[in-house]
Order: C-alpha cells, then structure tokens, then sequence
C-alpha cells in the first residue's frame, strides 16, 4: 500500500467526520469532462460553482466563505449526482438539469440575469439585449454582459446560449471553443466560427 | 510565500500528506495515525483561523504534537509496526526499520516528536522548537537526546 492511499482513506474519513460534527458545509471535487477539468462546489443548497479548470478562483472561494464559511472541503460523494447529469448532457442525453443550484452571494442584479440566463431553453439562444429588456433595463446590454460573463454555474446556468446582439458568439469563461462545443451540442450542424451569418440572427 | 488558506479543503491539499506521514512516524501505527491525523485537523478546523499569516503548518505540527504527547500519557501503549514505518518511510529496508521502530518506540514522546520532526521531516531547529513551545536550547538537547539513544539501540 502506498502512503497517498492511506492519506485518501484518512482524508475521506475525516470529510465524513468534519460533515456529521457540522464543520464542513460545502463539498467540492475536480471533475473530467470534455472541456477539460471541471472545479465543482455543492453546498447544501445546490450547485454554487463550476469553474473551467482544476483549482478554483480566489474570488470563487471567497464568495463560498463569505455565505458559508470556511468549512469547504474536497467531498467525491457530494459531486456524483452533478456528475453523472453533465455527463448524460455531454453524451447529448440531457436536455434539462434537475440538480438545484444555488446562486447565493451574488449581487442582485447578477441574480435577475442568471434567473433570466437559466430560463432559456435547451438549443435557444438570446441576445445580452433581450436580456437587458427582461429585466427591464434595455440599455444594461453591456452590465448585462458582464454578468452573464461572470456566471459561477457555466453550462447548467447555460450562459453559453447567450450571444451578441450582431449574431457573433461573444465572450466564454471557459473559452469560445467551449462555447461552440456546448452549441454544437444543442444545436446540430456545426457552429459558425464566429457566429451565424446575419439570416440567421436571433 | 503562499496565501492563507481560505477553506478547509486548503489546509488539508497543502498539508494532509506531510501530516499525516507525520502522525505515522509518531505513533508508529497506521489505525492510531489516522486517528491522530483526523483530530489534529478537526481540531484546526475547530480553532479556525491559523493564528497568523503563513505559520498554519507549524501550528499544525503543533497541534499534532501535543495530541500525540496527551495520547501517549493516557495509553502508554506504543506498538510499532514495521509495516506501518515502511509506509512512513518505504526507502528503508525492513531490517533497519524494525531496529529504528524498535529504538524510536523506546524514547519518550517529547524527545520522539523533537527527533523525527528534526531527524526525519528535516525541520529546523526554529521549526522544531516552534512546534514544540520551547527554545532552540532546549529543541536541540531532546533532538541530540533522542540521537544518542536511538543510535545505541541500533548500534
């Protein structure tokens, strides 16, 4: 036996510990997916975090402390039902997510936008100006898009069906190649590289 | 030097594996390793924040330490396996562990945890004498201690 297994086995053992004693409220882990590692963080009320990459932004860690406290501690068990629905979605077997998510700590305003951002359906798209007028501020285009850009939830908050007014794919977190693969996803035929040609603005 | 940890889960990536090689060199057996690797964290969990920017390891040590000290005194049953010292420290040949677990379990916990933080970890002295609450003087005579009768024991 080798000494990194039996620090897994004590790890997990005193993740389950610090859990059942109330120390520890949000559970994290890295997951594969097709777009690369994927940081993910669940706290009791759903999915607060994914993050293209294997370690978290500081920023990242400090809303989770700042609603929760400290208590943020790696948990495999806590990932797996995330897990397995962006799974069946990268394998185009999920349309919807039913895992609840949990978009506490953000500004209000980057709430009513992720709220409206989360609504659009599978294969949709809407522009940051439809979305500005959804929440009753047209002229937010640009606020608008700066917190769609900041959505801690990317794909199932699908911030990625959002895009500029003039058909182009606008910005990603993870990147427009993430961007056009989640699109691809949804949407069959492949995507424009940047963007639909204007017959085919939203 | 490193940020402090914000979350748990950041003290335990930076430090669970050094610990918990750490609490294997002390108690010389892997069910009590744990053990004490799982109350030296819960314990800084409990006691959270770090006390101050970039000592969290020395604290942790600290903490690991004294546990193991108290335990010691309520049990004084030490029972080293050697299969539990080849984890801690699988370069070394059977032979040489099975008189290194026999000479460390002999000495007193102070001078064990002074030796193997010295010794094995390669703390420095500062360090050593950090984590156990006494002056450099003092760190150095239970390390040169701990030496001379280990040294004898498996001369």
């Amino acid at each position: 036996m080798k000494i990194e297994d039996a620090v897994v086995s004590a790890r997990e053992r005193l993740v389950a510990r610090a859990k059942r004693e109330g120390l520890a409220t949000v559970g994290y882990d890295v997951l594969e997916s097709p777009l690369g590692p994927l940081w993910v963080a669940i706290t009791p009320k759903g999915v607060a975090t994914i993050h293209y990459g294997a370690e978290p932004p500081e920023s990242e860690l400090r809303r989770l402390v700042r609603v929760y406290g400290p208590g943020v501690v790696p948990d495999h068990r806590r990932s797996s039902p995330l897990a397995r629905e962006l799974d069946q979605y990268f394998r185009g077997r999920r349309r919807r997510f039913d895992i609840p998510v949990d978009l506490s700590g953000l500004t209000p305003f980057q709430g009513r936008v992720l709220a409206q951002t989360a609504k659009i359906p599978f294969g949709d798209l809407l522009t940051y100006r439809t979305i500005a007028t959804r929440i009753g501020n047209e002229k937010a285009s640009r606020a608008v898009g700066g917190a769609v850009g900041a959505n801690p939830i990317p794909i199932i908050v699908p911030c990625h069906r959002v895009v500029a007014t003039d058909g182009s794919l606008g910005g990603y977190a993870g990147g427009l190649e993430a961007k056009r693969t989640l699109l691809a996803i949804e949407r069959p035929g492949a995507v424009p590289l940047g963007g639909w040609p204007p017959a085919h603005r939203v | 030097m490193e940020s402090p940890p914000l979350t748990f889960g950041q003290l335990l990536e930076r430090h669970e594996r050094e610990l918990f090689a750490y609490a294997l060199r002390l108690t010389g057996q892997r069910a009590d390793a744990e053990d004490l690797f799982q109350d030296t964290f819960l314990a800084a969990f409990r006691a959270w924040p770090p006390p101050r920017r970039g000592s969290e390891r020395a604290w942790l040590y600290r903490i690991a330490t004294n546990r193991a000290i108290d335990r010691e005194r309520r049990s004084r049953r030490i029972v080293a396996s050697t299969d539990d010292l080849a984890l801690a420290a699988p370069e070394r040949d059977d032979a040489a562990l099975v008189d290194l677990a026999g000479a460390i379990r002999t000495l007193p916990a102070g001078q064990r945890a002074a030796f193997v933080l010295r010794k094995v970890n390669g703390l420095s002295y500062a360090e050593v004498a950090s984590i156990l609450e006494c002056s450099e003087v003092a760190a150095r005579a239970r390390v040169s201690e701990a030496l001379k009768k280990v040294r004898s024991a498996v001369a």
